[in-house]
């Protein structure tokens, strides 16, 4: 069996004048929580849709489950796409024993599955009420729930934070930590990082439909540079002192009238390092501060950085 | 299929779980009901309406009236009497019975005429004609009064002075006219030595017409109404075709507009294909409009066998109706004319729903497709009188017309080729339009494509504006 589930290869789409995916290239492992990461507009439910084979990509090519997206390969996948709904006036078992019986599972074990499922949800006192009966979060429980509900090797969810509340994120949160405890795969596209940050084991970076960063959230963080902020009690330059560290930055006099600085480690250097020096030079430190960078900044800086490689290329 | 099959049932249960569907089902046959119970319940509830005839000449116009319209009244009831015997036979017990329960002439009468004033100028009567006051009549009501009718000779000619509030109702007014023309003829005749008898004799004398086909022996060779009545049935069944297709189509419309609304498309997109989608609720859609038509069909052949007697004895050849109704010549090539044009417009409609977020959004995409299914509607009336004008004939290719062309225009025999010739233009149109519908729908499902697209593929050759 292959470790590969999904594997994209150099696609390329464009809508009329607009380049919305540009050669991207990926994959995503059997096991793994995958983040599809991206500021909005950036490509990623061009992406997934071209993964499902919803969309053929104009150059490139897809592999899903080993072979091209076929209809077939859909009964494996549960997809959960940024533009949801439900049919309105249908109760809610019978919408998701309808999504179940449309990925091949028999109405009976559709029908047992949708109320353990709705149970599990907290949802069990909806089960005749119509879809237009139900809250804004409710129904996306029962969108969740027709994802899931013919337990699918391969979740595919884009954009599945976007207006749920904090409660309800961690819920969701939850909710995919079970299934890829439980095996299954998943691929999630999200701009909100801390969600990305906790959950995935390998993230795709995308931006004005070209992916600029795949790998671990480890690497990731290593893109960004590791911060020290500093602030001294004396007149002492801090900037010969500690140059050998990094990029060293005076942000003037604080309200305690202290000194502030900030430096920005070089590759080799770490915040012991600089603290060994402050030390050895007799500076008087009324702060010293390591600041551990979080996916949002490495989101931000190459993001950024892509932007100006792009404008600097045009 | 496994798709398209839990789609389309998807869709059949939705209309038919819905108040919409029972009412659109009970409104037909109650309709019907009404167009044929209304006429009779507006004739039986007409109240009765008094008037005043005033005889100017001394008595001479006035017993000419009487007569008339006692005969008027006579002949209303031995027309009613016969009816009635028909439909029940001719059983001389019920007959007796039906005689000494049916009412008399003077009871019945719609118009009674009143001599209760003492003053009939039109200056004492106009207060009763205005609705001023009241005046007891003779059945003891308080009601108004009608008319005043005041007639007078003037030489030869007789006039007649008709005096009342009610513009739209002229049957006493018609009554008297044609009584007092019948007795002027009448006079006129005796003057030059011609009885009335002799003159009605005279104008009922006509030639005996035979039409007749050339494709029989002259034995056998005249055409009954049986014959002509496939001619009727083809176009009414094309009417029928046109209106099913059209509201069905619609039905199609609103359900994709509303999904495309609910954002459940890209739901569906992920467990079917876009073919398997739109052609599921193609089949839902067929589904719930056969459904339609047996109920519609049955309740019709039903009533149809129920009322028999009644209508044949009313004049109406049902027997004739249902005969050329049920003709495998007619019923076979509706049934497929309705399966592809309600694919090829189904699809279209369908389209259209994917590309638009709201009714409103549709309705300027539905404007010229609604123009160009009109015409065929034109085009059946025509061939109802000229069902072999070149109009239709070259018409009933245009593959979007041909359904309903071609239908009306199959008693005629049109040539094979024609037939074949239209038909297979026609399925190959609908092939390429529900091709061409699918990926519009495609497009349109995931907002790639939207009613501004589809307008701006006809701006061909227009100065853009730029902002």
């Amino acid at each position: 069996m292959s470790d590969r589930i999904l594997e994209v290869e150099g696609v390329s789409k464009r809508f009329r004048k607009k380049t919305a995916v540009n050669n991207v290239s990926f994959s995503v492992e059997r096991g793994q929580i995958t983040g599809f990461l991206g500021p909005n507009g950036a490509g990623k439910s061009t992406s997934l849709r071209m993964s499902l084979g919803i969309l053929a990509p104009d150059s490139g090519s897809v592999s899903l489950f080993g072979g091209p997206p076929r209809a077939s390969a859909l009964d494996r996948v549960g997809f959960l796409p940024e533009e949801r709904g439900l049919y309105r006036r249908m109760k809610v078992i019978d919408v998701i024993v309808f999504f179940a019986r449309l990925k091949g599972v028999a109405p009976d074990e559709a029908r047992r599955r949708g109320l353990k499922m709705l149970e599990e949800f907290e949802l069990g006192h909806a089960v005749d009420l119509k879809v237009k009966e139900l809250s804004k979060g409710m129904a996306q429980k029962v969108q969740i729930i027709s994802t899931l509900i013919h337990q699918p090797e391969f979740i595919i969810l884009d954009e599945p934070f976007s207006g749920l509340d904090p409660v309800n994120q961690k819920s969701l949160e939850r909710i995919v930590k079970a299934q890829a405890d439980a095996g299954r795969t998943l691929l999630f596209s999200t701009h909100v990082m801390e969600h990305a940050e906790r959950l995935c084991d390998k993230i795709i970076l995308i931006a004005h439909g070209n992916k600029i960063f795949d790998g671990t959230v480890e690497q990731a963080l290593g893109e960004v540079p590791r911060r020290v902020i500093l602030e001294t009690g004396c007149d002492a330059d801090l900037r010969a002192l500690l140059a050998p560290y990094g990029d060293v930055k005076a942000d003037g006099q604080t309200p305690d009238g202290n000194l502030a600085w900030t430096v920005e480690l070089n590759q080799r250097a770490d915040a012991q390092d600089v603290l060994k020096a402050c030390v050895d030079g007799q500076v008087k430190l009324a702060r010293f501060e390591p600041v551990r960078a979080h996916l949002h900044d490495a989101f931000v800086h190459m993001v950024e950085t892509h932007g100006q490689l792009a404008e600097e290329t045009v | 299929m496994r798709a398209i099959y839990l789609i389309a049932r998807r869709e059949y249960l939705s209309y038919v779980a819905t108040w919409g569907f029972w009412l659109s089902l009970a409104s037909v046959p109650m309709f019907m009901a009404l167009g044929l119970g209304l006429p009779i319940l507006i004739e039986n509830s007409q109240p009765t309406r008094y008037y005043v005839l005033v005889d100017e000449t001394g008595g001479e116009l006035n017993d000419a009236v009487r007569a008339a319209i006692a005969e008027q009244a006579r002949r209303n009831r031995e027309e009613a009497l016969e009816l009635v015997t028909e439909m029940v036979g001719d059983d001389p017990q019920v007959q007796s019975m039906l005689e000494a329960n049916m009412p008399e002439p003077a009871d019945e009468a719609d118009f009674v005429r009143v001599h209760s004033f003492e003053d009939t100028t039109i200056e004492a009567l106009r207060p009763y004609l205005t609705g001023e006051r009241l005046f007891i009549s003779p059945s003891g009501e308080e009601t108004e009064l009608f008319a005043a009718v005041y007639l007078r000779r003037n030489g030869e000619a007789i006039e007649i002075d008709y005096w009342s509030r009610n513009l739209t109702n002229a049957s006493l007014r018609s009554q008297i006219g044609r009584a007092l023309g019948d007795y002027m003829r009448a006079s006129r005749l005796r003057q030059e030595g011609v009885s009335l008898e002799v003159l009605n004799a005279a104008d009922s004398l006509r030639p005996d017409v035979r039409e007749l086909s050339p494709f029989r022996e002259t034995a056998d060779a005249e055409i009954t109404s049986a014959e002509r009545l496939p001619f009727f049935v083809a176009v009414a069944v094309a009417f029928g075709l046109w209106i099913i297709i059209f509201s069905v189509v619609n039905m199609l419309l609103t359900a994709m507009i509303e999904e495309k609304g609910n954002k459940v498309l890209e739901m569906m997109l992920s467990s079917a294909r876009h073919h398997e989608i739109l052609t599921g609720k193609l089949f839902g859609v067929a589904a719930v409009s056969f459904t339609l038509l047996a109920v519609w069909g049955s309740i019709s052949m039903a009533g149809g066998a129920l009322f028999q007697t009644a209508a044949t004895a009313a004049g109406l050849p049902i027997a004739d109706i249902m005969s050329s109704l049920l003709d495998p010549g007619l019923i076979f090539p509706a049934l497929g004319y309705f399966i592809i044009g309600y694919f090829v417009y189904g699809a279209v409609f369908l389209a259209i729903g994917s590309l638009c977020e709201t009714l409103q959004d549709a309705q300027t995409l539905m404007s010229p497709i609604m123009l160009v299914m009109m015409v065929p509607l034109f085009l059946v009336m025509v061939a109802l009188d000229t069902p072999d004008s070149p109009i239709i004939a070259v018409a009933s290719w245009v593959p979007v017309w041909t359904p309903f062309l071609m239908l009306a225009r199959l008693p005629q025999d049109p040539p094979m080729i024609e037939i074949l010739g239209s038909t297979a233009l026609m399925i190959i149109t609908a092939i390429v339009v529900i091709w061409g519908a699918g990926r519009l729908f495609r497009m349109g499902a995931l907002n790639q494509a939207n009613q501004e697209t589809v307008k701006n593929w006809f701006r061909f050759g227009q100065k853009k504006t730029t902002g």
